[in-house]
């Protein structure tokens, strides 16, 4: 007897971005997908059990590269004055909150991302975010850290004065100093976002990549030049494509200009919500490069989807206005931040640059793991033999029906009835 | 031996398709045979039967779950996973859209170690479950059954084949191309292997292969064209389509016609089990 679970009578997202009518084998006990048929014919016995996709799409887990928090839990919050190791522990039980309810909405993988931070913060943040799996819920790769070598004119929502120069000789000594070497040299996934025309920031990107960083441009008022420089360099990624980097000129075209590369293109972070940036703006950056499409959440502690509309407390007094997928400071018409996951992007996505879900998912999954490289890239990503059977079934209009983690069913929706 | 002509492929599929889940729902198991035997082939002949049958099993018409099967042949040496192995090919167009037990199916296993006990042993596990009820078969243009080529023993068993010249360029398509990637080999059973069946079945389908239905309807038992055995079999059906009977002469045609008809108004007139103990259904009529 095998404990081999067989998903048929619906579609497989594949990763050339289209779909197909085929049967998707996984093996519980080893968390992976693997050949129905090597399984057939070796262990020859039947499936243990056979789920009905009646006639929705199979894809694999979403991979979220850049969400800062999201369920009233904020990733940059690390409460030192609590006694002892209060202060971690309830870090880590909110992190592992967000991985349990990430999985509701299809993500299966994801980088808490930490905006710009005080300096003594760092060591202990990244430590914590070492990769982890918490049961029933979505992985935790590793760490984004935003910040804090970003350019003051494009420092968004980052403190101005918590922003730094690499000024030391060498200047990879203050990447070391602020980051603190354990946590450059950390397991897992590393993503930082830096700034190439920051002083000292451009001579760190080949030893940062050397040392497993994957390197992304952002908040950056660097010009094409200088963007093509970090690209030589080993950098992969643009962060949150549009926002906090000049807006794109035609005789300088700045960091966005990269899209336009005859070669070597970055991938890019664009958060489809339809509001961070204009449908139209997604249709042309994806028309330019849809080989670098990366969805994002870029999602912020007031992120839940579960919430009704209307209006909820905050911070400080401060109340925010929900309206769908938009999150508005109450009384204001300013974005409160980011509160799309990523299963609805996909959908907006297919919808702005009029393509079909299957390829519209390749930004949400095959991109995102292929950004990621190395162990990621060869385990997350596509619904593939030997791959992990990190898994989401999700209708045709975007609605997740059911995310699967590790081979094991996490979260069902109550309409999906085998 | 009967010949059933159809228009087209896809009504032979049905026919065949509808014949088979009549045998196994009628199959009556007893202590020493408990469970019906199919021999099963590969190639493209055969898939509109085996898309009936799933049709079949997905209304609810037949279960494969006590049904047990053989398959006729395998390449030596691809892997079991390529996609031109006759294992692919029975997984994906049968075994994994059905109810099968993967325990119940045979399939000659061309990366064995010792490729001469595979081919006696699969002899033998036909013989522990009781033989083979019903062999459904194709033909090659070359009229070969199996890979049963062009001057093989009438009286042969399973054992390992070299493939004929005609078969590797034939297969040629399969493999990129490449004459190189071909295999060359091949374990199959034997002439007297299919014999051996209570029944047989043909499907016989598209004009390349009516000059090899001529020959082994029309010309003498011969060993250049091995499915002409079956002229010696008591319980042979052969079912083609029109398109393959355009080498056969046109009274051959029409007698085998007739036979149909005559056999149609006597299970009209006494029911279905009336050509059974008239020795009809056992195509004793030709």
């Amino acid at each position: 007897m095998t404990d081999v679970v067989r998903f048929t009578n619906g579609y497989l997202a594949l990763p050339d971005g289209t779909a197909a009518k085929a049967d998707l084998y996984i093996s519980p006990s080893t968390g992976l997908i693997i050949s129905g048929q090597s399984s057939f014919y070796s262990t020859t016995s039947l499936p243990a059990r056979t789920i009905d996709l009646r006639g929705n799409l199979l894809c694999p887990g979403l991979i979220d590269v850049q969400i800062n928090g999201a369920f009233g839990i904020d990733f940059s919050e690390l409460d030192l004055t609590a006694p002892g190791d209060e202060g971690e522990r309830k870090y880590v039980e909110g992190l592992e909150h967000v991985a349990k309810r990430l999985a509701e909405f299809g993500t299966t993988s994801f980088v808490p991302t930490i905006i710009t931070q005080k300096e003594e913060l760092y060591a202990k943040l990244l430590r914590l975010l070492r990769p982890r799996s918490p049961p029933d819920s979505a992985h935790i790769l590793g760490y984004h850290a935003e910040g804090p070598f970003l350019h003051p004119l494009r420092r968004g929502a980052h403190s101005s004065t918590l922003l730094m120069t690499a000024s030391s000789n060498p200047p990879i000594n203050t990447f070391d100093k602020v980051y603190g070497k354990e946590g450059l040299d950390q397991e897992g996934v590393k993503i930082i976002t830096l700034a190439p025309d920051v002083e000292g920031v451009m001579g760190c990107v080949e030893e940062l990549v050397q040392r497993g960083v994957t390197v992304s441009i952002g908040h950056s008022d660097a010009t094409l030049e200088q963007a093509e420089e970090a690209m030589k360099r080993g950098a992969r990624m643009i962060t949150h494509l549009f926002n906090a980097m000049p807006p794109i000129h035609h005789r300088d075209p700045g960091v966005i200009g990269l899209l336009g590369a005859p070669d070597h293109r970055p991938y890019y972070g664009i958060i489809a919500d339809g509001y961070h940036s204009h449908p139209n703006t997604v249709r042309i950056a994806y028309k330019a490069c849809k080989e670098g499409c990366v969805l994002v959440s870029d999602a912020q502690t007031i992120m839940d989807p579960s919430l009704p509309d209307g209006v909820h407390p905050w911070r400080d007094g401060i109340k925010f206005r929900k309206e769908g997928l938009k999150v508005l400071v109450d009384g204001t018409n300013t974005l409160a931040g980011s509160a799309a996951p990523l299963a609805p992007q996909v959908h907006n996505l297919s919808k702005f640059a009029n393509i079909p879900i299957p390829e519209a998912l390749l930004g949400a999954t095959l991109r995102p793991a292929q950004l990621l490289g190395g162990e990621i890239a060869r385990r997350k990503g596509q619904l593939t033999e030997g791959y992990d059977a990190d898994l989401c079934v999700m209708d045709w209009q975007g609605k997740v029906l059911s995310t699967w983690v590790g081979g094991k069913e996490v979260w069902k929706d109550q309409s999906f009835v085998e | 031996m009967r010949l059933t002509i159809r228009d087209t492929k896809d009504q032979v599929g049905n026919y065949i398709g509808d014949y088979i889940a009549k045998r196994i729902n009628s199959f009556t198991p007893t202590p020493a045979h408990p469970n019906i035997v199919l021999g099963l082939p590969t190639g493209s002949s055969p898939l509109p039967v085996y898309k009936r049958l799933v049709e079949l099993y997905k209304d609810g018409k037949v279960s494969f779950k006590d049904v047990i099967t053989f398959n006729m042949d395998e390449y030596v040496g691809i892997p079991r996973d390529h996609s031109e192995s006759y294992h692919t090919f029975m997984f994906s167009n049968f075994f994994s859209l059905i109810d099968i037990d993967p325990k119940n199916t045979h399939i000659l296993n061309g990366n064995a170690e010792d490729l001469y006990k595979e081919c006696e042993g699969y002899e033998a596990a036909i013989k522990a479950v009781g033989g083979i009820d019903l062999f459904l078969g194709g033909i090659g243009a070359d009229g070969h059954i199996a890979f049963n080529e062009p001057g093989s023993s009438l009286t042969s068993r399973t054992r390992i084949k070299t493939l004929a010249y005609e078969t590797i360029l034939d297969n040629c398509r399969f493999f990129n191309n490449d004459l190189s990637l071909v295999p060359r080999m091949a374990l199959t059973v034997g002439v007297q292997t299919v014999m051996d069946a209570k029944e047989v079945v043909l499907v016989v389908t598209g004009q390349n292969k009516s000059l090899a239905l001529s020959q082994m309807i029309e010309g003498g038992v011969n060993h250049m064209v091995t499915a002409s055995a079956l002229q010696t079999h008591p319980w042979a059906l052969v079912v083609c389509d029109e398109d393959a009977t355009l080498e056969l002469r046109v009274k051959t045609v029409k007698y085998f016609k007739s036979i149909e008809k005559v056999q149609d108004e006597v299970e009209a007139k006494y029911g279905p089990v009336a050509s059974v103990r008239l020795g009809l259904s056992r195509a004793t009529a030709a």
